[in-house]
């Protein structure tokens, strides 16, 4: 209100000087303001760099021409790239260091120049060969789930070849393994592998091969370039054999896993998705030779049952003469007698594939720590319900018998 | 009732083609509508299968094989480097 009724002061009116501090806050404001030098990123050789105890890192960056001072806190990212004569990209901001008035830049992240750059092709790689449909998830191919004959794509020498080949055996032995030796790093490794594709599949004219494995060990970045090649992706993408990228370690991400029909996190891992288990497969083999003992004993009764009522039918049905029932106690008697002559043959013929199928051996099955149980009368018994309480009992295990007594019996229904 | 095999069937070709065979063989019996003579004859046939397979899970050895390089070459598929 007061100073409304003043007159303005005039422009020309001398004001008095200004602070140190005022002008240095005013240059501060300044370089704040300006969104180009507030969030700036400048390529530059490090030098006169140090990092006392407090762990800031204070360095100049400097091309021909020019340097400038900057400083990176203690929590910034990328302290290890800051080595003098290093080429680095930094990160941060314009300010003015007010007790000394020297500009300075104040770094958030450092690395070393150049990564950006292969990381800025290798994101245009991918790019470019998502457009062209090589990822393309419609064209994944599944794997067989019992695989005659699986190819590796791998060093010869190392680790990886022997972790396939050690986990294939243990798991299902029953296949083949190829080895098509490649080498999996540095400049030539590229060619070394498309190479190894064309020889696969010169093989592959003449023999099955259910699937291929390119396998590598985990290394560097650096390393596993050869996995992120432009020519390797479209050699995998042309492959007429499904391919099971695995390469380095978990946590590695290469195009050839993009472009593969399958990615394993590791190389033990892609064994281990192509060989089924071993293990569960005897198992599941020993429980249909079990459910096709069932299935045949349970034909049997019925066939009995229907017998026996037809014996009672026919008996009930006689007329209450001499002659038909003289003709019925024929007739039951050929009956009994071809009955007992049919299942005598039937019989022989179950004992006969029973002693087969105790030759295939449950000892196995034993040996993990199952126990077999058999009637008095040396039969197996596979169910509660034919066991009455207080019969004796044998208890087969892999390494003895034990004599027992069912002292109750309880069953599911 | 009527697809009972009576002519001997042919020996599986692979521990896939077993274990396939044996699966369905189970099933067929197990779902009652055979006669007597066609489970026998099912029963048989699959107890034969399973010591196929076992015998094959038992017996099996992994085997290695090392791809000669340069095969391609050999057999014009690329041209020379």
């Amino acid at each position: 209100m007061y100073s409304s009724v003043e007159p303005p002061a005039t422009p020309t009116d001398k004001p008095g000087p200004s602070s140190v501090s005022e002008v240095s806050q005013l240059i501060q404001g300044l370089l704040k303001s300006d969104p180009q030098l507030a969030n700036v990123s400048i390529i530059g050789e490090v030098s006169g760099h140090s990092q006392p105890a407090s762990g800031h890192s204070y360095f100049s960056l400097r091309d021909r021409e020019a340097s400038l001072r900057c400083v990176m806190f203690r929590y910034g990212r990328g302290h290890q790239y800051l080595e003098d004569g290093a080429l680095v990209v930094c990160e941060g901001s314009a300010g003015i260091y007010a007790p000394r008035g020297d500009l300075q830049i104040i770094v958030t992240s450092a690395e070393p120049a150049g990564v950006g750059d292969q990381q800025a092709q290798l994101e245009e790689l991918k790019r470019k060969l998502r457009a062209e449909g090589l990822f393309d998830s419609s064209r994944k191919r599944t794997i067989p789930q019992f695989p005659q004959r699986i190819a590796v794509i791998t060093s010869e020498q190392g680790a990886v070849w022997h972790d396939i080949a050690n986990v294939v055996r243990r798991r299902y032995p029953l296949m083949e393994l190829l080895l098509v030796p490649s080498a999996v790093q540095g400049e030539l490794a590229p060619v070394s592998i498309i190479e190894a594709f064309a020889d696969l599949h010169a093989y592959a004219e003449t023999e099955a091969v259910d699937a291929v494995i390119v396998a590598r060990g985990g290394g560097s970045v650096e390393d596993l370039m050869p996995y992120n090649d432009e020519m390797v992706a479209r050699t995998i993408f042309a492959s007429r054999i499904p391919v099971i990228s695995a390469v380095g370690h978990e946590t590695d991400f290469t195009i050839a896993d993009d472009v593969a029909d399958l990615r394993a996190p590791t190389p033990s891992a892609a064994a281990e998705l192509v060989s089924p288990d071993i293990t569960g497969l005897t198992f599941e083999t020993a429980d249909f030779a079990q459910r096709l003992m069932r299935g045949l004993s349970g034909r049997v009764t019925l066939a009995r049952q229907r017998l026996e009522l037809t014996h009672d039918r026919l008996a009930e049905n006689a007329p209450d003469t001499q002659r038909f029932r003289d003709r019925v106690d024929e007739l039951k008697a050929r009956a009994q007698e071809s009955w007992s002559r049919y299942i005598t043959i039937k019989r022989e013929g179950m004992k006969r594939v029973e002693a087969e199928l105790r030759a295939l051996g449950p000892h196995n099955i034993l040996e993990r720590g199952y126990a077999m149980v058999r009637g008095t009368d040396g039969r197996v018994i596979s169910s509660a319900t034919n066991i009455k309480p207080k019969e004796n009992l044998e208890l087969t295990f892999a390494d003895g018998t034990v004599e027992a007594e069912a002292k109750a019996v309880s069953t599911n229904n | 009732m009527t697809d009972s095999e009576q002519s001997q069937p042919e020996p599986p070709a692979s521990f896939e083609d077993a274990f396939t065979r044996l699966e369905s063989v189970v099933r067929r019996l197990e779902s009652g509508q055979m006669s007597l003579d066609q489970s026998t004859a099912l029963f048989e046939e699959g107890m034969q299968l399973a010591k196929i397979c076992t015998e094959l899970l038992n017996g099996a050895e992994l085997k290695i094989q090392r791809l000669q390089q340069g095969l391609a070459e050999q057999l014009n598929l690329v041209s020379d480097e």
